[in-house]
């Protein structure tokens, strides 16, 4: 790069997106320069100040700070106004109380990130046709955020002490908005105890996802026993407790649920009632430890879901096909239940 | 080259760092000393600790007085478990390091235990050096040396544990009793 190059404020841009890649940054995508302006509005935009501390690994010995998570925020594209936005998602996240050794682990999770509330049309937030992207800044720039928050701000970087044995697709670009507006039961983070309307946002950690593509019935019944197969695939079962599962619904088959009766509550229990396997087939697997393998309990089908509870239910994407999503919470601690309310600064009393 | 550009690793003052670690200094033998194990809850982990410690007694002398598994994979020990540790052994087997979270947390607890003079065999898979080593760098133990045992170790069988704990052996000994064994050659 010569000197002259570097007038031309294109060529400069150019050479600020190298230099970030050769300071270890980037999670392989170019980033965002961050400028102390730049976090300035972060920071008005939260109504929060710099050096409050928002997360701690104590055997990493490293913590985060509020200009920090937002310096971050702005290198992987968010505009100020989501920050408040990334600093929920990472407080619900931190509900997780798999969490600690996500980062680092085999599993590699990746967070699924869940918007409720007005929010999602202020900023933008895609809840709707192709709802696990690409194609939306605000989906894509806020998880991205708390990807390279981990990266620079914990510095648990892949092949170092990340040690993901393949990762997950979506690591990091997993940022969903509810259709509320098509979903027949209250909000998801009505569910994690924040009242309807408000902006929320809530975090399960997973593990990859896996379609349900059931566009040939009007009943129910059969789609929650389509929905229940896959909820109690083998492979999913890491040994131990229970399996895990959560659903990301199509408005298609969360409609024809509800119009049937079912209420969400109902949807769980259904699911953890039919999301079983003989424990013979366990054992053939080779996994037959734990409560899978209790003697006592031969010839009983094994419930795959640790309760009706922990199976989590949203509802996004578009009403053109009865297609939906199962989602694999990490961990053996069933997610945390709850939603953060995003906090924003006090309204201007002039406005 | 950009002032204006903020570095985004840069977060909380956390004291300047951990310093330089000094290792627990080595006995010149193991007969009669006081060993601990500290386990974590991997499968086979707490088995492979048990074979390493009969075989410590049975051709080295080892007085094996202490086993205790932490329930974190993530976590350093708890405090309560690593007291007892310095309080009533001489020496500590700890491990075994097989996932990403508790092969670096291994290297952390036998550091811990290394900064109050009890010499420590930290033993990880070899699948995790990686994020051990990350860890004795980041505890201020750069090249921090450790067993190492083939990955993996959860589908071992009891026999399988037996042979392997046999060929750590030798490795678990000589950092236990070599001046300098743990510390970068």
């Amino acid at each position: 790069m010569t000197a002259t190059s570097l007038t031309d404020p294109v060529e400069q841009a150019r050479a600020v997106a190298e230099y970030c890649y050769e300071q270890g940054w980037t999670d392989g995508l170019p980033v965002v320069p961050a400028t102390k302006a730049g976090i300035n509005a972060c920071l008005a935009a939260a109504g929060r100040a710099p050096d409050e501390i928002i997360g701690s690994v104590a055997h990493l010995r490293r913590s985060v700070t509020v200009a920090q998570a937002a310096a971050n925020a702005i290198m992987a594209g968010c505009r100020p106004e989501y920050f408040p936005v990334v600093l929920a998602a990472w407080q619900a996240l931190h509900l997780e109380r798999s969490v600690r050794g996500a980062w680092q682990s085999t599993s590699g999770p990746a967070p699924l990130i869940v918007v409720n509330g007005p929010v999602r049309s202020r900023l933008g937030i895609n809840c709707a046709g192709g709802v696990f992207g690409p194609g939306f800044r605000a989906n894509a720039t806020i998880p991205r955020a708390i990807g390279l928050i981990v990266r620079n701000g914990y510095g648990v970087r892949p092949q170092e002490l990340e040690q993901a044995t393949q990762g997950v697709p979506g690591r990091w670009s997993l940022c969903l908005g509810e259709n509320e507006e098509m979903s027949p039961w209250e909000p998801f983070s009505a569910v994690g105890g924040v009242a309807p309307g408000v902006d929320a946002v809530s975090a399960v950690l997973i593990r990859c996802c896996e379609y349900v593509d059931n566009r040939a019935t009007d009943s129910a019944e059969a789609v929650l026993t389509d929905l229940a197969d896959t909820l109690a695939r083998l492979g999913a079962f890491v040994g131990g407790g229970h399996s895990s599962g959560g659903l990301v619904l199509g408005p298609e088959h969360a409609q024809l649920l509800g119009s049937a009766g079912y209420s969400r509550a109902d949807v769980q229990q259904w699911l953890f009632t039919h999301a079983v396997r003989d424990r013979a087939d366990m054992l053939a697997a080779g996994k037959g430890d734990g409560a899978a393998g209790d003697p006592a309990q031969a010839g009983t089908p094994f419930s795959m879901m640790p309760s009706a509870a922990d199976i989590p239910i949203l509802v996004a994407g578009a009403a053109n096909a009865a297609i939906s999503m199962v989602f694999r919470p990490f961990g053996w601690a069933p997610w945390s239940g709850r939603a953060v309310p995003v906090a924003w600064p006090p309204a201007d009393p002039e406005v | 080259m950009f002032d204006n550009l903020i570095d985004p690793t840069i977060g909380a003052a956390d004291g300047g760092g951990p310093g330089r670690v000094e290792l627990a200094s080595r006995p010149e033998t193991l007969a009669g000393l006081r060993l601990g194990l500290l386990a974590n809850p991997k499968r086979n982990a707490e088995q492979f600790l048990d074979q390493v410690a009969r075989l410590l007694a049975e051709q080295h002398g080892v007085k094996p007085v202490l086993a205790r598994m932490k329930r974190d994979i993530t976590d350093t020990a708890p405090a309560q478990i690593l007291d007892d540790l310095r309080n009533q052994c001489d020496v500590v087997v700890t491990g075994v390091g097989d996932c990403g979270s508790c092969s670096a947390s291994a290297v952390a607890d036998g550091l811990l235990l290394e900064q109050a003079g009890i010499p420590a065999a930290v033993i990880c898979s070899d699948a995790f050096r990686v994020s051990a080593d990350a860890m004795a760098g980041l505890r201020g133990a750069p090249g921090y040396r450790y067993v190492t045992t083939p990955h993996p170790v959860a589908n071992l069988s009891p026999d399988g544990v037996r042979d392997r704990a046999a060929a750590a052996l030798p490795a678990v000994v000589g950092l236990l009793t070599r001046p300098g064994a743990a510390a970068p050659s």
